[in-house]
């Protein structure tokens, strides 16, 4: 989806951008596919400390990864506002996203992405608008880390 | 248009597909030595069939090669060809080439020619002394030459040219004329059920067709025709095998009210002439009474045939227009469908009645609001409970389909497989008729031709060996199906030498599966050969030694939540046990809670629950437990910290114990916190949006709307369980290279 947005206007993709602690993220808004409240989740077993666990939406189960955890960060535990951003990624995996608030929308210019030397390569970048900064999020390690995490356990 | 031819090539395709099966198993009974006329009779209408069908579509390559495989039947109908062994191999490789001819008609990939000119000239010398005839009719057998004689091809309407219609019969036909008066469509009738008595009169002889001239002459112009006056006769001509008394018989309602004659011969007919000028003019009519208009009011439609043959259960006497350039260039993607027995849908539908009337009655007790209201109303959510499960038997058995298609098919991949081992194999089918989800007969197919080649290539040994072992050249495999306990077992047997487990060992420990000081069981051996780059073969031939195959083949089962066992004896040989679920969709759960979840364990696999005694229990030096259940020693798993969803193992007073076993018996104790209920429960993947848990097969929805893990309790025993697999998994993980 958001190589699509890519394919047809290079320059400009809107993200959905939202805070996980102090800090701000954004992701492409085609990959969203809709934001719902936290609800109970279902622990799993053996799963990654970041995962919440699983949650039925209208039928198909998926899980909830803690952004917080996932990006260490100390998480706001008891946030009303805390939601769940469900996503889609391109070969059809959908997962939720546990963030703790979402703020605003903006037009990010791709080229305006500066890299970071971040080791787990979660993010593929900042960008600045105004002065504040916003971590571009890698939606593709997020998929992969959740979906083949774990298969030698 | 287009469209409508569209769903007529589907309904061909489908047609194929049930005629090859229909060739495969005349020709199977054939090859047993029924060589009945019935049976041939059929095999050959299969051919001819498929044949007819497809010269309508003008699909070539198909029609020239049913073409001369129609005329090697016909030697055997007439009975100047004897059905031997050979004879047989021959037509059954003819039936794999013109199945793969469909396919490639349907879009498939395109058939190797050199098989066919192959199989083609097999088949010709078959024949041999019908030779000339033969050949000339492969030189020229282009469609259009090609004459397509009315076929029992039923539910396609195919619309032959008049002419070609008298081709067939050999006796003198019944011509049958009628025009119906007003007063018939009056009362409501309608040629078009005369037309219908008069195909299924037809019908009942063999190769029973009629043809119908609709007669247009008395047609007056449009502008000076009245709607409820009829205008139309008809001439319909039977096969000569029809008898009068059963045509008269489809007038018996309508002889007031209707003219009509009935006469034998074939002389030349002036409505013809007619009915062309008629469609020279560039209007043919439709009859279209069945429009439920009270007169045979003509609808004008521009059409290529002046006359119309109507095969006998067409949807509408008026058959579709034929469209051959159009039905080649526009190919729709395969659209799933399923034939269901008509009781079925007619279970579900007085099912679904009744839970209307449940639903109603659940309505008015809302409404009351007396003191019995309530007691009523728990008693009549029970009964709709029952009734949901009803339901949901019924829908399964709608889903539900023999394995007779899958293993059909494998009747082809032994004999490909065998012919390219240079083997003698016979390939025994049982339980054809065992019926399981839709989705696992799709499922089956891969894994069964995988095993099946694996043991022609490896499981059957050569002719020679087996004769000097004492056994018949010819290898046997029985491929069968039923039902035990809730599950399809199906078995896959081979006559051949048994797994040779020194070898399988050797091999193993030179690519590095096994450690070479490790201590196997038998068993242990055996399920070497499902390791991943595991093969024995000493060559790479084309059907195996790849080392992909057995893995795959446990993976799939697996993956469909079956188990395979391996059973063999050296000399002997080898038997592989698949057992499936019956569906994939629903189960039936215990509900249970465990380290503060709920959980559903597949209330098959339980075998008992009891409360935990702290007497039976030892502790192990590792720290695991051992429970004794009447005596019998048994592992005892705390099920919330074995999936690290608890931090204790230590179970508590009021803990539960569950029984549990495996497909080969083998039994663990849970313990969980509590058992909440029984419940069918709804299976949904997990992996779909995640990963593979261990010790979890799959998840439901509660009724709360919450998701719970479903157990999959033989890979919970299998990690328990040190002396059967785990040693094994030990083993290999600790001392593998």
């Amino acid at each position: 989806m958001t190589e699509a947005a890519e394919a047809t206007d290079a320059q400009i993709v809107k993200m959905i951008v939202f805070t996980v602690g102090e800090q701000e993220y954004c992701i492409p808004i085609l990959s969203v596919r809709e934001i719902r409240g936290f609800e109970k989740t279902t622990a799993l077993p053996f799963a990654p400390h970041y995962v919440c666990g699983a949650i039925n939406l209208r039928g198909i189960i998926l899980t909830v990864i803690d952004l917080a955890v996932y990006l260490n960060i100390q998480p706001q535990a008891n946030n009303p506002r805390r939601v769940v951003v469900i996503v889609e990624s391109k070969n059809g995996i959908v997962y939720g996203l546990l963030v703790d608030r979402v703020i605003d929308m903006a037009d990010v210019n791709i080229d305006t992405i500066q890299s970071v030397p971040e080791e787990g390569s979660s993010l593929s970048g900042l960008v600045t608008i105004g002065n504040r900064m916003i971590g571009v999020l890698r939606l593709e390690t997020v998929v992969s880390q959740l979906v083949e995490g774990m298969a030698s356990a | 248009m287009s469209g409508d031819m569209d769903d007529i090539l589907q309904v061909f395709f489908q047609e194929c597909e049930e005629q090859l099966l229909e060739l495969e198993r005349g020709l199977s009974a054939l090859s047993d030595g029924d060589s009945g006329h019935e049976t041939i009779n059929a095999v050959f209408r299969a051919v001819h069939s498929i044949k007819g069908g497809a010269a309508s579509f003008g699909l070539e390559n198909l029609v020239r090669f049913a073409h001369v495989f129609e005329s090697s039947l016909d030697g055997l109908r007439s009975g100047r060809i004897v059905p031997t062994h050979d004879i047989i191999k021959i037509f059954l490789k003819a039936m794999d080439v013109l199945s793969d001819l469909v396919a490639e008609a349907r879009g498939g990939p395109s058939v190797d020619a050199g098989r066919i000119a192959e199989s083609r000239s097999e088949l010709e010398a078959v024949i041999g002394k019908d030779k000339e005839e033969t050949g000339a009719a492969t030189e020229d057998a282009a469609p259009q030459d090609f004459v397509p004689v009315p076929v029992s091809f039923e539910p396609v309407p195919v619309d032959f040219g008049f002419d070609d219609a008298f081709a067939a019969p050999a006796a003198e036909p019944l011509v049958v004329t009628f025009r119906p008066q007003a007063a018939m469509y009056e009362r409501g009738d309608d040629a078009r059920n005369i037309l219908i008595g008069l195909a299924d009169a037809a019908k009942a002889v063999p190769d029973g067709e009629i043809a119908v001239t609709c007669d247009t002459s008395d047609l007056p112009p449009f502008d000076e025709l009245v709607p409820d006056r009829p205008y139309l006769s008809w001439r319909v001509v039977l096969p000569a095998e029809v008898s009068d008394e059963s045509a008269n018989a489809v007038f018996d309602w309508v002889s007031d009210v209707c003219e009509f004659t009935l006469s034998r011969g074939n002389d030349p007919q002036p409505q013809d002439d007619e009915a062309v000028t008629a469609g020279e003019d560039g209007a043919e009519l439709k009859k279209t009474p069945e429009d439920g208009s009270p007169a045979p009011v003509p609808q004008v439609e521009i059409a290529a045939p002046p006359a119309v043959v109507a095969s006998p259960p067409a949807p509408v006497p008026t058959a579709a227009p034929a469209n051959n350039g159009n039905a080649r260039s526009v190919r729709r993607p395969e659209q799933a469908s399923i034939r269901v027995d008509l009781h079925r849908i007619d279970d579900l539908m007085d099912l679904v009645g009744e839970l209307v009337i449940a639903q109603a009655a659940i309505e008015s007790l809302c409404r009351r609001n007396d003191s019995t209201a309530q007691r009523e109303m728990a008693e009549s959510i029970t009964s709709m409970k029952a009734l949901t499960r009803d339901i949901q038997d019924a829908v399964m058995a709608v889903r539900a389909q023999p394995v007779r298609s899958v293993f059909q098919r494998m009747q082809r991949v032994v004999r490909e497989a065998s012919s390219m081992t240079h083997k003698d194999i016979v390939l025994t089918l049982e339980g054809e008729d065992t019926e399981v989800d839709r989705t696992l007969v799709e499922k089956l197919t891969d894994p069964l031709t995988h095993m099946l080649r694996n043991a022609v290539d490896h499981g059957i040994e050569s002719a020679e060996d087996r004769l000097a072992a004492g056994k018949p050249a010819e290898g046997h495999i029985l491929l069968s199906a039923g039902h035990r306990s809730g599950r399809i077992l199906i078995t896959i047997k081979d006559d051949g030498g048994g797994i040779n487990r020194e070898r399988v060992l050797a091999i193993a420990v030179k690519r590095g599966i096994v450690a070479p000081d490790a201590v196997l069981t038998d068993d242990e051996i055996n399920n070497l050969i499902f390791a991943p780059g595991f093969s024995t073969a000493a060559t790479v031939s084309d059907l195996s030694g790849r080392g992909v195959g057995m893995d795959v083949v446990k993976q799939a089962i697996l993956g469909l939540g079956g188990r395979v066992t391996i059973h063999s004896v050296e000399g002997e040989g080898t038997t592989f046990c698949l057992s499936l679920p019956l569906t994939l969709a629903v189960l039936d759960g215990m509900l249970i809670v465990a380290g503060e979840s709920t959980m559903v364990i597949p209330i098959s696999s339980v075998v008992e629950t009891m409360m935990i005694n702290p007497a039976d229990i030892y502790s192990l030096p590792d720290g695991s437990r051992m429970v004794s259940i009447r005596g019998n020693c048994m592992p005892l798993i705390p099920l919330g910290f074995k999936l690290g969803l608890s931090t204790s193992d230590k179970p508590s007073a009021d803990a539960v114990i569950l029984i549990v076993e495996n497909e080969s018996g083998a039994r663990v104790a849970l313990v969980v916190d509590k058992i909440c209920d029984q419940a069918q429960v709804v299976i949904k993947s997990i992996e779909k949006n995640y990963r593979q848990i261990p010790g979890v097969s799959a998840a439901t929805i509660l009724g709360d709307g919450s998701v719970s893990l479903i157990l999959d309790v033989p890979a919970l025993i299998a990690s328990a369980i040190r002396n059967i697999d785990t040693r094994s998994q030990n083993t290999r993980s600790g001392l593998a290279a």
